[in-house]
């Protein structure tokens, strides 16, 4: 074993892995938002006393929770424009598969949120005359945020590191960037450790602070 | 002002409420007593519709509430307060906006206006200082004193107490009953579910034992405390007097 470790390789890389983590850090922060803006919806649905919205939206949340993210990648780059006829960029593509991802497992979040509210809440504010809608958005919406914070932030951890999945479509993230990189100097050691620590360093905070939002949450209540 | 005819009520195969008929007049005051489990909550919550009855009508105040496409519920709702056993303040407001965000909401009463008639009340119950505390630092008579002004925010025809007191301490069920007793001598139209049979006697114009999902006795206080027809009643009574 000589294999000498190259700080240099490491440092001139280091702005290109740069801007691929950015990539990273914004098409996860574009899906997570997409994400929980359909979660709360199907979320909703997923308790919704209408057959049809209960039936729609659990089929979408088991459907992608049951099929990996590359083959939805696949399903929006190559299936789709083939019905359409016409392509569609790699980078609306990610976006759009990435946030239909995230939506049905932000779904699943909300869902478990709402649950956890006591029954008595909605039952005091129909008691009111509110309607459930009115009871959801002012009495039950408003209480779940706290509790769903936590389960958001292992979502957002989880997608910011299958986002790699998006570099078989050339979208160059931190680990197409990677690949990128190493097809030129062939230093796979210090490439693949580099990206493994700036994917750490994305990671970590996030972590601190879903341990920490849960450890307020549980002195709380 | 209610009338329920036939009313029956199951969760799933069981049968909870069996079929009961009775009215309850403006300003009357009815006591509902029974051993656990005979369908007392389940009875009262089907007097506003929160649970919807299996069989039988509901007429209030002439109008048939069982009759989804005649009546909007959520109207009807809005004209008969509840007060729950557990309270149900909302957590995440405090209690001023607890007492506001329907009127404001339901009745489209502004800002203003629904903080003078929550002020108006706080003092009623005894708790005008208490307006910007959120519920959990509040002790659970102070809770049950807040969701009562709160149901009367709604300027309620009539409310429902759901064992307003089996949740408080004992230091603090006199406190509640007394702002439900001061209520009652306003002549408001009430159904209190209650194991208080001091406080039964007191206020009630009317008593009703139930058990089985039926009601078996009715009568005054003064009577059906004190001479009892039925053995079931005789038996309930025995155990608890
Ligand atoms: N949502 C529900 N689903 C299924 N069963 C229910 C439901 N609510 C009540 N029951 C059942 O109906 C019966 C009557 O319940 P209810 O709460 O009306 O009794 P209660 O007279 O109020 O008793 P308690 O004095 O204990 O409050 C009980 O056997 C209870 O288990
Ligand atoms: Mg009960």
């Amino acid at each position: 074993m000589d294999y000498s470790w190259s700080w240099k390789v490491i440092i001139h890389s280091l702005p290109m892995l740069l801007a691929g983590a950015r990539l990273t850090i914004r098409l996860t922060c574009i899906a997570v938002g997409m994400g929980i803006i359909i979660g709360t919806f199907v979320g909703i649905g997923r308790i919704s006393k209408n057959k049809l919205v209960y039936a729609l939206s659990s089929v979408y949340v088991h459907f992608i929770r049951g099929t990996p993210l590359l083959v939805q990648l696949y399903l929006f780059y190559f299936a789709l424009p083939a019905l359409l006829g016409f392509p569609i960029p790699p980078m609306p593509a990610a976006i759009i598969s990435m946030s239909i991802n995230s939506g049905a497992y932000v779904a699943e979040i909300v869902r478990a949120g709402i649950q956890s509210i006591d029954r008595g809440q909605m039952e005091a504010a129909r008691s009111l005359g509110m309607t459930y809608r009115q009871g959801m958005r002012f009495i039950i919406i408003p209480q779940t945020f706290k509790r769903i914070v936590p389960p958001l932030g292992n979502e957002f951890i989880a997608l910011l590191k299958d986002s790699s999945i998006v570099s078989v479509i050339a979208l160059e993230e931190l680990v197409r960037k990677g690949y990128i990189i190493m097809g030129r100097t062939f230093r796979s050691f210090e490439i693949w450790t580099a990206v493994a620590f700036l994917f750490l360093f994305m990671t970590l905070p996030i972590t601190q602070l879903v341990n920490y939002a849960e450890r307020k949450l549980q002195n709380n209540d | 002002m209610i009338k329920v005819v036939n009313l029956k009520k199951s969760f799933g195969d069981l049968p909870v409420i069996k079929g009961i008929t009775n009215e309850i007049r403006q300003k009357e005051v009815v006591c509902v007593i029974g051993p656990s489990g005979s369908g007392k909550s389940t009875f009262l919550r089907c007097l506003n519709l929160l649970e919807e009855p299996s069989g039988g009508k509901i007429y209030f105040e002439g109008k048939e509430i069982t009759d989804h496409k005649q009546v909007d519920i959520n109207l009807f709702r809005a004209e008969v307060g509840m007060v729950f056993q557990r309270f149900n303040l909302f957590p995440h407001m405090n209690v001023l906006e607890n007492i506001c965000l329907a009127p404001m909401k339901v009745r489209d009463l502004s800002r203003e206006e629904a903080e003078t008639r929550a002020n108006l009340l706080l003092k009623k119950v005894g708790l005008q200082e208490k307006a910007l505390d959120f519920p959990d630092n509040l002790s659970g008579g102070q809770q049950q004193r807040v969701a009562i002004a709160r149901a009367l925010a709604m300027h309620p025809k009539m409310m429902l107490f759901d064992e307003p007191t089996s949740a408080l301490d004992p230091e603090m069920i006199k406190e509640v009953l007394d702002v439900i007793k001061e209520l009652g001598k306003e002549g408001m139209t009430m159904v209190v579910v209650t194991h208080e049979m001091g406080f039964a006697r007191e206020v009630a114009d009317r008593v009703l034992f139930m058990d089985d999902g039926l009601i078996i006795e009715e009568n005054s206080p003064e009577q059906l405390f004190n001479h009892p027809k039925n053995e079931r009643t005789k038996m309930f009574l025995s155990k608890i007097l």
